[in-house]
Parts: structure tokens; C-alpha cells; sequence
């Protein structure tokens, strides 16, 4: 064997594990996004904690800067609650603003719904979810400001 | 003075029973556009606003596009991002539509009734036209709306690119219980 194609053989070898390593790692990466799932949001930390009327006032004043501070964090919310409402086989929990009509709605992670179903209009609450921000309902002329992955954390 | 509590809570009662416009905040939609090479992309929002006039057949829906909420965070930042449905600068999905023919039906009486709703479907600022059969059962005043059908995503300027993991026209129900 001539010295050339040795070291062509040497290259060639080292292209295949180059190969197959990336191919591992590949499919390592695309294993662990496929297999992602959102965290228990009981275990997650919470951004804020604020009142639910305080929350509602925020929006209403300004929307924008509203959800430049809290859409996409973890927030804990205080406060009476108002309707819990029946959403497909689970339940969500209201607070509105009974001027305005403006109110917050957590829709509960499917390993709490039972706590949330316990929750009864006019409890004192503390619930910790996902906001999802707000939008303006043009049918109720007020904002939604939503919530997802929802947990009760206490009812007093 | 329990008379008058009484006869008030007949009124309230009686209201809400024979209210002409029925409503929820908690309508469920769910969107699935699976594929056979990719369970991930379907998504649920439990917090959709909704209603039904009885007597005119208008129909409405409002849901909160980032209040979607899917199992695996990676596809769920795609679903919001900006190629996709960007829900930063176009927050919510509207339907305004109509009951064809409502007088046909009497959705004050019990019953399970198929009906066809038209009307136009906004997403990211474009509208088109959705035609979907639906049922609606009515019982004792509420109403238990059901509904199912297909868009195309291109239709409003999301493109799916041709992978075979996101299906191009993602199913579409909608359930909601109105009061």
C-alpha cells in the first residue's frame, strides 16, 4: 500500500465518524425536541405576584407596556374570584372588573384540574399560570388577559 | 321582603333562560395538524369567547392566539412566531358569522339541532369565508355548541413548507356550552 492511499483510507475513516457523530448528535437534539414537555408549573418560579385588580388596572391603562412586563412569565395572582366557568371537561377561573367587564382567565394543567373544580365564586385565591397577555374583545368590549398551565396555589 | 327575593330570583332565572344572546368565555378550540410523521403540532385554548344570538343566528368567536396551548414548548414558539401565526402582532383569531336559515329552527325548546354556519374567519389580518356544519343541543336554556372543519393555512399567509410534519389544512373543532 502506497503512502497515498493509506492516508486517503486514514481521511476517509475520519469522515465516517465525523459523520455519524453528527448524525448522533442530530438525532439526540431532535429525540430530547420531540420529547420536550412544559414543566409542572407548581415547581416553576413566579416573575410577579399581584393583585387580580391591579393586574386588570394594568392593562387598562396600558396594554402595550402591560404586556411588555408580563405576557410569557410566570405570574401569581391574588384575588376573589368571580365565575368559574365550565370549559369542555375542566374548568376555568374568572376574576373581572365589575366596572368594565375587563377580567383574567386561568385555564388550569391537566394535573391540577381537580384542585381548580373545588374552587367555588367568591373564594379568595391565589393562582399561579402562563399569561398569555391580552387581547380586546370586540363582543364584550373589554380585555381578556388570559392564562395557561394554571395552578391553585392557595384558597384561603 | 322573602317574596320580593323570591320573585327577583324567578327574574334573574328566568333571564338568563330565555336570553336572546348566549354566551361563554371558556369555548374550547382545538386545532390538530398532525401528520402522520409528526403528532406534535395540535394545540388546545380553553378560553375562547363566544356567542350565539338565537333569535338572529349571529354567531361569534374570539380566541387569544398565544393562549394556545400545545405539550412541547419548541413547536408551541414556532406556532407564535413570526413566519407562523405571529401572535405578537396579530394577537387573536375572530369568526363573525351566521346560522343559515336560523327560523327554521326553535332553540328555545330542547332538541338537538344541525345547522351550517357561514361567516368570515380572521387570521393574521387576512379573512376568508368558512362554511362548517354544527350541532347544537339545547338544554333547559343552555346551549352545547359542536363544530368541526378544515382551513388552509396558506388562505392566511402561513406556509407549511413541504416536510410532511405540519399539515396544510389543519382540522378545526370547536366546542363551547353557552348561557
Amino acid at each position: 500500500m502506497t503512502d497515498k492511499s493509506a492516508n486517503k483510507k486514514g481521511w476517509t475513516k475520519k469522515a465516517l465518524y465525523a459523520f455519524l457523530f453528527v448524525l448522533v448528535l442530530g438525532g439526540a437534539a431532535y429525540w430530547y425536541i420531540m420529547n420536550e414537555k412544559f414543566d409542572d408549573t407548581a415547581a416553576a418560579q413566579s416573575a410577579y405576584t399581584v393583585s387580580a385588580q391591579d393586574l386588570i388596572n394594568a392593562y387598562q391603562s396600558n396594554d402595550s407596556l402591560a404586556n411588555a412586563t408580563y405576557r410569557e412569565q410566570i405570574i401569581t395572582v391574588q384575588g376573589r374570584v368571580t365565575e368559574v366557568e365550565a370549559a369542555d371537561t375542566t374548568v376555568n377561573i374568572k376574576f373581572t372588573d365589575p366596572v368594565t367587564g375587563s377580567y383574567l382567565i386561568f385555564d388550569f394543567q391537566s394535573q391540577h384540574v381537580a384542585d381548580a373544580k373545588v374552587v367555588q365564586a367568591g373564594d379568595s385565591v391565589s393562582i399561579k399560570g402562563s399569561c398569555s397577555g391580552n387581547i380586546f374583545s370586540q363582543l364584550r368590549k373589554a380585555h381578556m388577559i388570559s392564562f395557561k398551565r394554571s395552578v391553585l396555589v392557595n384558597k384561603f | 321582603m322573602k317574596k320580593t327575593v323570591l320573585v327577583l330570583s324567578l327574574i334573574a332565572f328566568t333571564s338568563v333562560l330565555f336570553a336572546q344572546t348566549k354566551k361563554t368565555t371558556s369555548a374550547t378550540v382545538a386545532f390538530d395538524a398532525t401528520t402522520a410523521l409528526d403528532a406534535l403540532p395540535k394545540a388546545e385554548n380553553k378560553t375562547v369567547i363566544a356567542e350565539i344570538d338565537t333569535k338572529t343566528g349571529q354567531v361569534g368567536f374570539e380566541a387569544a392566539v398565544k393562549n394556545f396551548a400545545f405539550t412541547n414548548p419548541t413547536i408551541q414558539a414556532h406556532f407564535n412566531e413570526e413566519r407562523w401565526l405571529n401572535s405578537d402582532k396579530f394577537p387573536a383569531f375572530t369568526f363573525m358569522g351566521k346560522i343559515s336559515d336560523v327560523t327554521k329552527y326553535n332553540f328555545s325548546k330542547n332538541g338537538v339541532y344541525n345547522v351550517t354556519v357561514t361567516g368570515q374567519l380572521t387570521i393574521k389580518d387576512k379573512t376568508n369565508n368558512v362554511t362548517a356544519p354544527a350541532t347544537i343541543e339545547v338544554k333547559n336554556g343552555v346551549l352545547t355548541a359542536t363544530a368541526s372543519f378544515t382551513i388552509v393555512l396558506a388562505d392566511y399567509g402561513v406556509q407549511v413548507g413541504n416536510s410532511g410534519k405540519i399539515a396544510g389544512e389543519p382540522k378545526i373543532t370547536v366546542s363551547a356550552e353557552l348561557k
